[in-house]
Order: structure tokens, then sequence, then C-alpha cells
């Protein structure tokens, strides 16, 4: 068993290393184009001052980009597994309280975001989906070494 | 060995600054071309205490704050139900109206503001603002809103002067939009549309699809 993981644990962090980089780059890469609907789409979780939402809805998608670009190429896995889980993270918190406070809101993770329809929120699918993207993050700061890294 | 192994370092180290480059480099000007600017053209209508938003009848009360997206569904829907009972009101100086065109939608978003600003300074901003909502392509940003396009919807409202149409073709207030933007989301607005009546938002689950509870809501602001 223990001879097994050892075997797959580098291919196990080029698959994580792979699909969590590459859904932030693709997160990143859609809300660019469009930065007024990123920041609005912070400010709809009425979470933080607006000033603060605003700039966090600039910056965002440029850290994501940023992480997942380096977790493709297998550069500061360490480092950017942990960063990686952190953002999930903040994004499951975000969620969860647009949720419990009743919120109609679109999570804009991929470009959109802003007020939706009562019955066209996702929150707990987009929940699921961050929590397990939460623990590739993770697993990533574990096991940081893998397949075709630039790291050694 | 040794040699392969410090290449492989440097590589890695290369792609690092790389990466941080270009995360800074987008930061920085994403924050910089998303800036307001005083000093950018505005429309005469405009008045930046309003958010910049188009101003018609700067004197009267209550105030009315609408804020849309030419691109956006909802809001031809809106102008359509209450549009013209706005229109009326706006005609007979019965509140302050302020118009702020958001453009987060897109490019045709900011050529279909600009071409509203340039109607505003025609004084025809009400008649193209109802026939912009009526030309609303279906679809977002799909390439039917062009300068000449929007000139054209100008004219079919009897804006015919060449001052709107170099207006137009000069994307004179293009930047403005900016200030839309920055001011609409210090103001909070996090979809489109959105009515203000003297700073209170109506009732999204009724007064926006219901013409009688949109009067009433206006009523009971002391529009009569």
């Amino acid at each position: 068993m223990r001879n097994k993981f050892t075997i797959a644990q580098p291919w196990l962090t080029l698959l994580a290393r792979l699909i969590l980089g590459g859904v932030l780059i693709a997160a990143g890469a859609l809300k660019v184009g469009n930065l007024q609907k990123s920041a609005m789409a912070v400010r709809a979780y009425e979470l933080l001052p607006v000033w603060m939402a605003n700039l966090f809805g600039y910056v965002l998608p440029w850290i994501e980009i940023g992480i997942g670009l380096l977790l493709v190429l297998g550069a500061l896995v360490k480092i950017n597994g942990l960063l990686g889980a952190l953002i999930m993270l903040a994004f499951i918190i975000a969620i969860a309280q647009a949720w419990a406070r009743g919120l109609s809101i679109d999570c804009g993770c991929f470009g959109d975001g802003g007020a939706v329809d009562p019955e066209d929120t996702k929150y707990l699918s987009t929940i699921i989906r961050d929590i397990g993207l939460l623990g590739l993050g993770v697993f990533l700061y574990f096991y940081p070494k893998g397949r075709f890294a630039l790291d050694k | 060995m040794a040699t392969s192994s410090s290449g492989d370092k440097g590589t890695r180290n290369l792609v690092i600054v790389m990466v941080a480059f270009i995360v800074t480099v987008g930061v920085i000007f994403s924050i910089i071309s998303n800036r307001a600017d005083s000093n950018f053209d505005i429309p005469a209508a405009v008045s930046a205490s309003d958010g910049y938003g188009i101003v018609l009848n700067p004197e009267a009360t209550p105030k009315i704050d609408v804020y849309v997206d030419y691109q956006c569904p909802a809001c031809r829907q809106f102008e359509l139900i209450n549009g013209g009972y706005l229109n009326e009101v706006i005609a007979q100086k019965k509140a302050k109206v302020v118009f702020h065109p958001m453009t987060f939608i897109g490019p045709e978003s900011i050529l279909a503001a600009n071409a509203a600003a340039c109607s505003a300074d025609e004084n025809k901003f009400v008649d193209m603002n109802l026939a912009l909502f009526q030309n609303q392509p279906a679809g977002e940003n799909t390439g039917k809103w062009s300068n000449a396009s929007l000139i054209a919807i100008g004219n079919s409202v009897g804006i015919t002067a060449n001052s709107f149409k170099q207006c137009i073709n000069d994307g004179k207030y293009v930047k403005w939009t900016r200030n839309i933007t920055v001011e609409s989301g210090k103001a909070n607005v996090n979809s489109t549309p959105t009515v203000l009546v003297n700073g209170k938002p109506l009732d999204r689950n009724t007064e926006y699809g219901d013409p009688s509870k949109f009067r009433e809501a206006l009523a009971a602001a002391g529009v009569n």
C-alpha cells in the first residue's frame, strides 16, 4: 500500500497541479477581459467595503492567473498549492455567507457575477466544487514533488 | 550533472520572475485603465456631484437615479414598461432624473453610452435613450452596434446635427464612462436596472415590472 502510493504520488501531484492550476487560469482569464464586471461580482457579496471590493475585483483575476501558471508549470508548488487552497477557502466562506444571508447572486467565479434571480443561485454545487479544489491545494502543500515540474 | 541542475534552477527562477512580472503589470494596468478622472470630457448635462450621471431637470425634486446598461435585456424591459411614464415625469419637470449608463456588459455598451451622452448635448437624450432600448440587439457585443449604426439610430429620432455625428465618431465621451463606472461602484450598484428614488432603491420584486406599482413608488416620493 505504502509502496503503491509512493509510485502514484508524483503523478497525483501532477494531476492536482493541472486541475487546480487550469481552473485558476480559466477563472482569471475569463475575468480579466471585463474587470468592471469582476468588481461588480465582488461587490455583490456585500462582504467588503466598496473600495476594497472594487480593488479586489481588479486584482484577483491576475493573482488567479499567476498562481495557476506557476502550478501548471510546477514552480513553487508548495507555496502556490497553499495559496490556491487559501483562495478557495476564502471563496467558500464568501459564498456560504451570501447563501446564509439570503443574497441572490452568481458566484462570479468565471466572469459574470452580480445579482441573479433567487431560483438561479447555485450555492451548494459551487461550494462542493471549491471544497474539492481546496483539497487539491492542501494535497499539493503536503506533496509538492511531482512529474514534469520546474521544481526539482 | 551539476551544470544541468543549475540550468534547471535558472529556468525555474526565470519562470517565477516572468509570472510575477505578468501579474504586477496586469494589476497596474487594470487599475490605471479603470481610473476615473475629473478632466475627462463630460457632456454639458452631466453633474459630477450626481455621480457623473446625465441630469434632467436639475432644479426639481424628488431625485430619481436610473442605472442601466444599454445592452441589458432587463433594462430594455424596464424602459418599455415604465419609460413612457418616466419620460412624462421628465417632460413635466416633476422630478430630477439622473441617468447612469453603465458599461459592464462590454465594448458595445461603451459605444451606446457614448452615443447617449452625445445625444444629451443635442438635448435629445430622452428620445435617444428610448431608441437605444428599442434597437437593442439580441445578444451581447454582437457587432450590431457600431458608431455608424448608432448615428443611424440618432437620425431616426431626429438628431441630424453634424456635431452629434462627430461626437460619436470621436468617441468623445468614452472615457467619461469610466467615471460612471467608478461612481456607480461607489454607490454599490451591482445589477441593472437599478432605480433609486431619493437614494432609496425600488423593490426589485414588484416595482420594476409593474407600471402601477412604479407609479405608486414615485407618487410616495411626491411625484404626482
